[in-house]
C-alpha cells in the first residue's frame, strides 16, 4: 500500500487530497486516480493526461512515472504551475 | 508638452513640495520612444537629476510616480504604476510597482508622471484634481497617525464630504512604518502595496502622509478600432492560458508553495533549507479550501490573482506567496491563520511583508548562534504582531529591526546569513537548487529582487524544467528575462502577463516530447541568446505569443517590434544600472550572502549552492559592462543613453 497526496489544481480539480492504493509503479496510480477523482468529483474535467503531466516525488525524491514503489511509500503528485 | 502617440496625456509635472509650486517638466516624443514610461523614464528623469552625492532622506530625492502609456487604454493588466526615488534601504535607485487604480486616475487628472521634490513643511496630504495640486494639512484632518485602511476611509470621507459620492479617487496612502522612517516602509493603493525597498520611508520623510488624484481627462489611443480588437484578442489568450487563466486566479502565486516544496527552493528557516518538513499547512491549496477565496483584481486585469481571505470571521487580503513562505517555513511557522493575520497587519502598518519577515529571520537565527540577544526564536510565534507595531513605530527592539537585516548583520555579525543583496532581502525563491534565480537576485538592479532579477526559476522547475544547478544559459536568459520585464513594466502592464509568454503546452504537458527537448536544449542556446541580446533589432517581428508590440502600435502608434521591446528594456536595464554606479554599485555588490554561494544546500552535492562568480562573468559581457560591472561608454552609445 502507497499513500498517495494530491496538490495544486490536479487537488482542486479532482477533490483529492490524498489517498492509499495498491501499486507497484507509479504509472499503475493513475487509472486509481482517476476512477477515484471520477467517484468523488463526478463532474470533474481531469484526464488522463492531466495525471500524466504531473510532477511525482516519492519519499522527497524526484521520481517519474516509471518509477517503482514499495510498501509504505509516499507519493505526492503535483500539476504543473509557473510563475509568481 | 502635447505628443503625437496615443496613451499618453501628454504631461509631466515638477512639484515643488516645499514651495508648493508646479512646473511642467520637459518630456518630448523622442524620449517618449526611448524611455517609454514608468520605471524606464523614471530612470532618465533621476538620471538626468541624480549626480551620486544625494541622499535618500534629503530633499534632492525625487520621486517619480509614472504610468505607462497603456494604462488606461484598456490593455490586459495595464493599471499598474511605478514608485521611483533612491531607496533608504539600499542607497541606490528603487522602482517599486504597484495595481490598483491609481496611475489609471493620474492619467485621467491628465498626468503621464508626477516627480515630487523638495519636502513638505508640515505633514500633509496631496490632492490632484485633474491637474491641479491642493495642500492639505494631515494632522488637522486627522490623517497622519492613521494605520492604512483607517486612513484611507478617511480620506475617502474627506473627498465625499468636499466632492460628493459621485466622484472616484485614487489613492497613495504610508502607514505609521512610513511615518517612523522604517527603512522597508511601503506604500498602498487600495490594497495593493507598493512594498519594496522603502518608497514609504521616503513619503514620509518628506512630511507626504497621503496621495488622492481625480479627473476626467480620456486617454486617447491611437487607432481605436484595431486597438479594441486586439486588446478583445489579448484578453481571451489569456483567459485561455494555462496559467494566467486558470493557476494564477485559482491559486493567486500561494499556488506556488507545494511546487517549490518538491523543488527544494522553498526558502526554510532563514534560508538554511529549501523544504519545510510541514509546508502542507501553509499552502496555497490549504489557503483555498480553509479559508474561502474570493478573487479580485486591479483594474482591465483579467487575471485576477489578488484574493480576499476569511480567517477568524474577518475578511482580509490573502498573502502573496513571499509572505505565506517567508512568515511560514522561514520563520519555523506552520500556523496559517497567524500568516494570514500578519499580512493583513503589515499591510495596515505599511511595511514590507519580504523586508520585515527575513529581517525576523535573521534575528532568530542571530539569537540562535549567540550573536544578539533578543528573544526572538524560530517557530515561537508568541508577540510577533506586537513586534511588528513595535517595528512601525521604531519602539524597543523595533527600532533596530526597522534597519532592515544588511545593517543589523553589520552591527550583530552574521553576514554570511543575513540574506540580502545591496540591502534589499531576498525574496522566497531559495536559489541554491535554481542558480540563475540565484543571479538574478545578486545582478538585480534594486537589490534582492526576484522579478528584478530576470525571475530565471520560471525555466528552472517553476513552469519549465531546465537542469537548475547549471550555471550554462543562464546569464544570457537572465539579460533576456530583465529586458522583457523592465520593458512590461514600462508600459504600465503588469509582469503576471508575460508569463503567457511560454506556450500553455510546455506547462501543461512537461512529459511532452517538445517540452522536454526545450528543457534539454536550454542550457545549450547561450550563444543564440547571446546573439539576440547583441542584435535585438534584426527582429523585426512580431510573435503570436507576445501581444505587447502590437498591443504599443495600436494603443501608442509606436513602431515596435520584438527586437526594439527588448532594446528598451535593456536601455532601461542599463541606464538603471548607470544611475547606481554614481552610487558607488560594482561588481563587487553584485552579491549573496555567503550561505547562498558558499554552502552546499545539500552537503552530498557540491552544486547545490550557487556559482555567482562564473555567472556573472558572462553576464556583464552578456550586457556590455565592464567585469567591474559598470556599463561601458561604447554601450551606453549603443543604447543611445550618451
Ligand atoms: S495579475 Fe494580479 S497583480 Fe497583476 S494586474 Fe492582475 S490582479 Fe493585479
Amino acid at each position: 500500500m502507497v499513500h498517495i497526496k494530491l496538490f495544486g489544481l490536479l487537488r482542486l480539480d479532482t477533490g483529492l487530497k490524498e489517498l492509499d492504493a495498491e501499486a507497484s509503479t507509479v504509472a499503475q496510480l493513475y487509472p486509481i486516480l482517476l476512477a477515484e477523482a471520477r467517484r468523488v468529483k463526478p463532474a470533474t474535467k481531469v484526464t488522463a493526461k492531466d495525471i500524466d503531466g504531473c510532477t511525482v516525488m516519492i519519499n522527497g525524491k524526484q521520481g517519474r512515472k516509471s518509477s517503482r514503489l514499495k510498501d509504505g511509500d509516499q507519493v505526492l503528485l503535483m500539476s504543473p504551475v509557473c510563475g509568481g | 508638452m502635447a505628443t503625437k502617440y496615443g496613451g499618453y496625456m501628454g504631461k509631466v509635472v515638477l512639484l515643488d513640495l516645499s514651495t508648493r509650486t508646479a512646473e511642467d517638466y520637459p518630456w518630448t516624443d523622442e524620449d517618449r520612444e526611448k524611455y517609454i514610461g514608468g520605471k524606464i523614464m523614471a530612470a532618465k528623469v533621476l538620471s538626468d537629476h541624480l549626480t551620486g552625492k544625494e541622499q535618500p532622506f534629503s530633499e534632492e530625492n525625487w520621486i517619480v510616480i509614472s504610468t505607462g502609456p497603456l494604462t488606461g487604454t484598456g490593455a490586459p493588466s495595464s493599471s499598474r504604476f511605478d514608485l521611483s526615488c533612491l531607496s533608504p534601504q539600499t542607497g541606490i535607485l528603487t522602482s517599486s510597482n504597484c495595481g490598483g487604480s491609481f496611475g489609471y486616475y493620474l492619467k485621467k487628472a491628465g498626468i503621464d508622471a508626477l516627480i515630487l521634490k523638495g519636502r513638505c513643511e508640515k505633514h500633509t496630504w496631496l490632492e490632484i484634481d485633474n491637474g491641479r495640486f491642493i495642500f492639505h494639512d494631515a494632522d488637522a484632518d486627522g490623517l497622519w497617525g492613521l494605520r492604512t485602511t483607517e486612513g484611507q476611509e478617511k480620506l475617502e470621507s474627506l473627498l465625499t464630504a468636499k466632492w460628493g459620492a459621485r466622484r472616484a479617487f485614487g489613492k497613495l496612502m504610508i502607514g505609521p512604518g512610513g511615518e517612523n522612517l522604517v527603512l522597508y516602509s511601503a506604500v498602498l493603493s487600495g490594497e495593493r502595496a507598493a512594498g519594496r525597498a522603502g518608497v514609504g520611508a521616503v513619503f514620509g520623510w518628506k512630511n507626504l502622509k497621503a496621495v488622492s488624484v481625480t479627473g476626467n481627462h480620456e486617454v486617447k489611443v491611437y487607432d481605436p478600432v484595431k486597438n479594441e480588437k486586439w486588446n478583445r484578442k489579448w484578453f481571451k489568450y489569456l483567459r485561455k492560458h494555462p496559467l494566467t487563466g486558470n493557476q494564477l486566479p485559482r491559486l493567486g502565486t500561494a499556488g506556488l508553495v507545494s511546487a517549490m516544496q518538491m523543488r527544494g527552493i522553498l526558502a526554510t528557516k532563514n534560508y538554511s533549507a529549501g523544504r519545510y518538513e510541514k509546508f502542507e499547512f501553509v499552502n496555497g491549496e490549504t489557503l483555498a479550501e480553509e479559508h474561502n477565496i474570493v478573487n479580485k483584481g486591479c483594474l482591465t486585469c483579467p487575471i485576477k490573482c489578488a484574493r480576499t481571505v476569511e480567517v477568524q470571521g474577518r475578511k482580509v487580503k490573502g498573502p502573496e506567496l513571499e509572505t505565506l513562505v517567508l512568515l511560514g517555513g522561514g520563520i519555523c511557522n506552520h500556523d496559517l491563520e497567524k500568516i494570514l493575520l500578519w499580512n493583513a497587519e503589515l499591510d495596515e502598518l505599511g511595511l514590507d511583508t519580504i523586508s520585515c519577515a527575513s529581517t525576523i529571520a535573521y534575528a532568530m537565527e542571530a539569537n540562535e548562534k549567540g550573536l544578539w540577544d533578543n528573544g526572538l526564536v524560530f517557530g515561537k510565534t508568541e508577540g510577533i504582531t506586537e513586534l511588528f507595531d513595535d517595528i512601525a513605530h521604531r519602539r524597543g527592539i523595533g527600532a533596530e529591526l526597522a534597519e532592515g537585516s544588511r545593517r543589523l548583520s553589520k552591527k550583530y555579525g552574521g553576514e554570511d546569513f543575513a540574506i540580502q543583496s545591496k540591502g534589499l532581502e531576498l525574496a522566497a525563491y531559495e536559489p541554491r537548487r535554481a542558480v540563475g534565480q540565484g543571479l538574478g537576485y545578486a545582478v538585480s538592479n534594486r537589490g534582492g529582487c526576484h522579478l528584478n532579477g530576470g525571475y530565471l526559476v520560471i525555466l528552472e522547475g517553476l513552469g519549465l524544467n531546465t537542469n537548475p544547478l547549471t550555471p550554462h544559459a543562464k546569464a544570457d536568459f537572465t539579460m533576456l528575462f530583465q529586458d522583457l520585464m523592465e520593458m512590461i513594466s514600462a508600459t504600465g502592464q503588469c509582469l503576471f502577463t508575460s508569463y503567457a509568454f511560454f506556450p500553455g503546452f510546455l506547462i501543461t504537458r512537461p512529459g511532452g516530447i517538445v517540452t522536454r527537448i526545450a528543457n534539454a536544449a536550454i542550457p545549450f542556446i547561450g550563444w543564440a541568446l547571446r546573439f539576440m541580446n547583441k542584435f535585438p533589432l534584426a527582429l523585426e517581428l512580431h510573435l503570436p505569443v507576445f501581444h505587447q508590440t502590437k498591443g504599443m502600435c495600436y494603443a501608442v502608434g509606436m513602431k515596435m517590434t520584438f527586437g526594439k521591446y527588448i532594446r528598451c528594456g535593456e536601455r532601461g536595464y542599463t541606464l538603471d544600472r548607470w544611475v547606481s554606479t554614481r552610487f558607488g554599485i560594482r561588481a563587487k555588490d553584485d552579491s549573496l550572502p555567503k550561505r547562498l554561494t558558499d554552502v552546499p544546500q545539500d552537503p552530498s552535492d557540491p552544486k547545490t549552492r550557487v556559482p555567482l562568480e562564473q555567472m556573472k562573468k558572462t553576464y556583464y559581457r552578456a550586457r556590455g559592462w565592464t567585469q567591474d560591472g559598470v556599463p561601458t561608454e561604447r554601450t551606453l552609445k549603443k543604447l543611445g543613453i550618451l
